[in-house]
């Protein structure tokens, strides 16, 4: 295959441009300009990816998290950013180099049989995102007094014209403004007011409580952060972009910044939450919950703050999940996808992208709906499928004829096994809860 | 004859899903293996099986197909003698490995003028010799995959007897497809060349966007120049730099040379200042300085757009000069409906229209002819403006000049059209 020699002589030129003499500070900036700009060009899927991880149900985790156990869950998001990283980064290296998106090599390399039950997983697990997404449009309009009858079917025909119309370009400057909002979150957390050499101190000093309660919430926030989708999502936007081998180590850049963002603002979600509800020692069970019990304790803004965060990250991610499973499920049976066809060429991925978006929005208008039931089945799903995600990008990642010489280094293949052996694990315990509380009565 | 094959529609034909996976029998009746693959010749239109390939613990052996006394039942059992080997590592020159390189992977669909990807394979068998025939691209191909065939044809049959699924429509044969992973042999390349010629550039150029980056580069490499550079004017920008980068830098020129010069800027336009200087450098010294004209300009300006390549004609040329110069530069002139009439110096005096030349008779004066240009632009005008004049005066192409009054080309609306859709 050619695919084979390309990336090693590709890996060739790169040093070249390294090591390009620049003297003197005008050099210096000219080639800080020049970085820049080339970071600027492949910018965006990292960053956005990253950020829909802080998705309708990341945030009730983190406000679970911070309003029940205080600081003592801020130590995990250090070593959970370093796996993230690890994870994110291989799959942008293996869109880079490869060109194919990471449902295409796994059907090329596991065959047919694997990938169409990865994707029958994946839309389950997505179907239970997307509704979570959409009940947190409802929750968040709801502390703005807008009734969920309005707020839901609005957000999902906002969110099918923004994509439907149009093109992959203006949809991701569309979503990069997003990220931009999440800046909601530390504001609201500098008026929750928190002791900071304390908070500092939790974040960077480990700490252990007993209890399967903590456990339970500790498996939750790792969970939340690394999903399956993610990979998926991440490899087919760095190819759609078009970024190619030399462009890479920028592409490395927007995966760790995107990451590093991401706990950033779990950070100060988990912040907010400790600083004022565990401190008067009250209970809530949902974001929605959060920013309410934030009134009267860290005042009116930072309420409103918090509910608009989530009303952003939720309108965000419920834009991009159902866009994305399209887009790789589409990819795994070769079918035609992508918005920029019309109807007629690319009918299967138009139905999907319709009926997730119907299905989810539709799930949360109805009442009496067992909506934590659903939202187990879809995290049931995601905790089975991220175990065979990580071991397939591992084994596609370290094959010669697929990545030449970008295959993982000895070094960073034994962090990527071990966060992969952990992250299984955890996953596997979240799974057994879930099928647990699936199955208790009542 | 093989049991599968009774279930097909034709009894000459099998599918490659229901021959991976079956055992591989010795001549003394001990299981050697499973069968993982089949590796074809290719060259003919219908390419016939060489050799299979089987697991056998962590060894992957080939053995010809000549060895195999039968595939009935769910065995396919060896005669005698049959001399097993280890399977190299990469296929040889002119062989295809049907699984590896075929199965599941994507492929151009040239009669539908797409890609596709494979789902399953249509084998045809003669006297125990089998023969690629088609290619199943079809939703039932993967539910055949799956094992699940029998189960869902009852099941669409009870809901609708007259479905498509239940159709084998959808097997494209050999011939009409070209595969992209594998390096074919000289034969299959003239006959993809062939091929894909036939394919109008802008469904190639689609095509291209639909690859990834190693299978696209492959496909335009097996276009002939003409080919690639109608290819490469349809394309989007997203891709061109990558299709020129995947040719020679010799070839790369040569294509350039041959599209017009106003899209041969715009692709040039795109690519990085070094990649750019080296293929100006390649390339014929006029056609060279002519696109370099045009990358001066800000390319989504009338100058940006137009391109050189007009007919001008002095005032006392006839109508028969008119039409013979057409004829003679009809390679290079894109779209031609208006003819530009200059007086010595270059200065535009007026333009006469096809229809004006054909109608009139062929020792009529084209300065009798001519009509006073009802609208001209400066190559520093937006595309806008063009569109707007274009639009109001009925042109086909809005002539470009300078402040002398000089003819410096025209822009034509297939260049307007796709600015003023997308780019708003």
């Amino acid at each position: 295959m050619e695919a084979e020699v390309r990336p090693e002589a590709a890996a060739g030129e790169a040093p070249r441009e390294l090591a390009t003499p620049v003297a003197g500070r005008a050099g210096r900036a000219r080639a800080l300009w020049k970085n820049l700009l080339l970071f600027l060009a492949v910018m965006g899927p990292g960053i956005i990816t990253a950020n829909v991880d802080n998705d309708a149900g990341g945030i009730a985790t983190y406000s679970v998290a911070g309003a029940q156990f205080g600081n003592a869950l801020l130590w995990t998001l250090i070593p959970i950013t370093v796996a993230l990283v690890v994870v994110q980064e291989m799959s942008a290296r293996m869109g880079a180099v490869t060109g194919k998106g990471l449902a295409d090599l796994i059907r090329e390399s596991f065959g047919v049989k694997i990938i169409f039950w990865v994707m029958v997983a994946l839309i389950i697990a997505d179907l239970g995102n997307t509704i979570s997404e959409f009940s947190g449009i409802a929750a968040s309009m709801e502390i703005f007094s807008v009734p969920k009858w309005l707020s839901v079917p609005l957000g999902a025909a906002a969110v099918w014209l923004l994509v439907l119309r149009g093109s992959y370009r203006s949809v991701e400057k569309v979503f990069l403004v997003a990220c931009v909002f999440y800046v909601a979150y530390p504001i609201s957390c500098v008026l929750a007011k928190p002791e900071w050499g304390e908070t500092l101190r939790a974040t960077v000093v480990p700490s252990f409580q007993g209890g399967g309660a903590y456990l339970a919430t500790l498996i939750g926030v790792v969970g939340t952060t690394i999903a399956p989708w993610m990979q998926f999502y991440l490899q087919s936007a760095v190819v759609e972009k078009g970024v190619k081998v030399e462009q890479y180590r920028h592409s490395r850049l927007d995966v760790i910044i995107g990451c590093i963002i991401t706990d950033v603002v779990a950070f100060f979600i988990i912040v907010a939450c400790a600083a004022t509800i565990f401190k008067v020692g009250l209970r809530v069970e949902t974001a929605k919950d959060a920013a309410i019990a934030l009134r009267p304790l860290a005042g009116r803004y930072a309420s409103v703050l918090f509910a608009f965060g989530l009303l952003n990250a939720s309108i965000f991610s419920a834009a991009i999940l159902p866009l994305a499973t399209s887009y790789y499920v589409c990819e795994g049976f070769g079918w035609e996808s992508g918005i920029d066809k019309k109807y007629g060429e690319a009918k299967q991925f138009y139905w999907l992208y319709s009926g997730i978006i119907v299905i989810g929005a539709g799930v949360v208008l109805i009442p009496k709906l067992p909506l934590i039931t659903i939202m187990l089945v879809s995290q049931i799903a995601n905790g089975v499928l991220l175990p065979f995600i990580l071991v397939f990008m591992l084994l596609l990642i370290n094959k010669k004829k697929l990545m030449g010489d970008f295959r993982n280094g000895p070094v960073f293949n034994w962090i990527a096994w071990t966060t992969t052996g952990v992250m299984i694990v955890l996953t596997l315990w979240l799974v057994g809860d879930g099928v647990r509380d699936l199955l208790r009565p009542g | 004859m093989s049991s599968l094959a009774e279930r097909t529609d034709r009894p000459d034909f099998l599918f490659f899903s229901g021959l991976l996976g079956r055992s591989v029998v010795g001549a003394d009746g001990t299981e050697l293996g499973r069968l993982t693959d089949l590796v074809a010749v290719t060259g003919e239109p219908y390419p016939p099986v060489e050799s299979l390939v089987f697991q056998a613990g962590h060894a992957r052996l080939v053995v010809p197909w000549t060895a195999v006394e039968s595939f009935a039942g769910a065995a396919v059992h060896l005669r005698a003698g049959a001399a097993a080997e280890q399977l190299s590592e990469n296929p040889a020159e002119g062989r295809l490995r049907l699984a590896e390189e075929i199965l599941d992977r994507q492929i151009v669909d040239v009669e539908g003028a797409k890609v596709v990807r494979v789902n399953d394979l249509h084998l045809l068998e003669v006297k125990g010799a089998l023969r690629l025939a088609h290619v199943d691209v079809s939703f039932r191909g993967l539910v055949r995959r799956m094992g699940w065939e029998h189960a869902v044809d009852i099941l669409v049959r009870s809901v609708r007897p007259s479905a498509a699924y239940l159709r084998c429509s959808v097997l494209l044969p050999w011939k009409l497809v070209q595969p992209l992973g594998a390096t074919p042999g000289k034969v299959r390349i003239d006959i993809a060349q062939r091929q894909l010629a036939e394919l109008h550039p802008a469904d190639l150029a689609e095509m291209m966007e639909d690859l990834d980056r190693y299978q696209r580069a492959t496909l335009f490499k097996r276009l002939d120049v003409e080919t690639a550079a109608d290819t490469l004017e349809e394309a989007s920008a997203e891709v061109t730099s990558d299709l020129l980068g995947a040719v020679a830098p010799e070839r790369a020129a040569a294509i350039l040379e041959e599209m017009a010069p106003d899209e041969a800027a715009d692709v040039l336009a795109g690519l990085p200042a070094a990649h750019r200087h080296a293929l100006l450098q390649k390339m014929e010294k006029p056609e060279a300085r002519q696109v370099q004209a045009l990358l001066s300009y800000d390319p989504r300006s009338a100058g940006g757009l137009m391109t050189p390549d007009v007919v001008r004609l002095g005032p006392e040329a006839t109508a028969a000069d008119a039409l013979a110069e057409i004829r003679r530069r009809a390679d290079e002139l894109g779209l031609v409906y208006e003819l530009f009439v200059v007086a010595g110096g270059g200065k535009l005096e007026g333009i006469c229209t096809l229809k004006d030349i054909v109608a009139a008779g062929s020792a009529v004066a084209v300065g009798r002819l001519m009509h006073e240009t009802p609208a001209t632009v400066r190559p520093d005008a937006g595309v806008r403006e063009v569109a707007e004049l274009a639009a109001k005066y009925n042109l086909v192409s809005v002539p470009v000049v300078d402040e002398a009054g000089t003819l410096r080309g025209m822009v034509t609306v297939d260049d307007i059209l796709p600015e003023v859709l997308h780019g708003g």
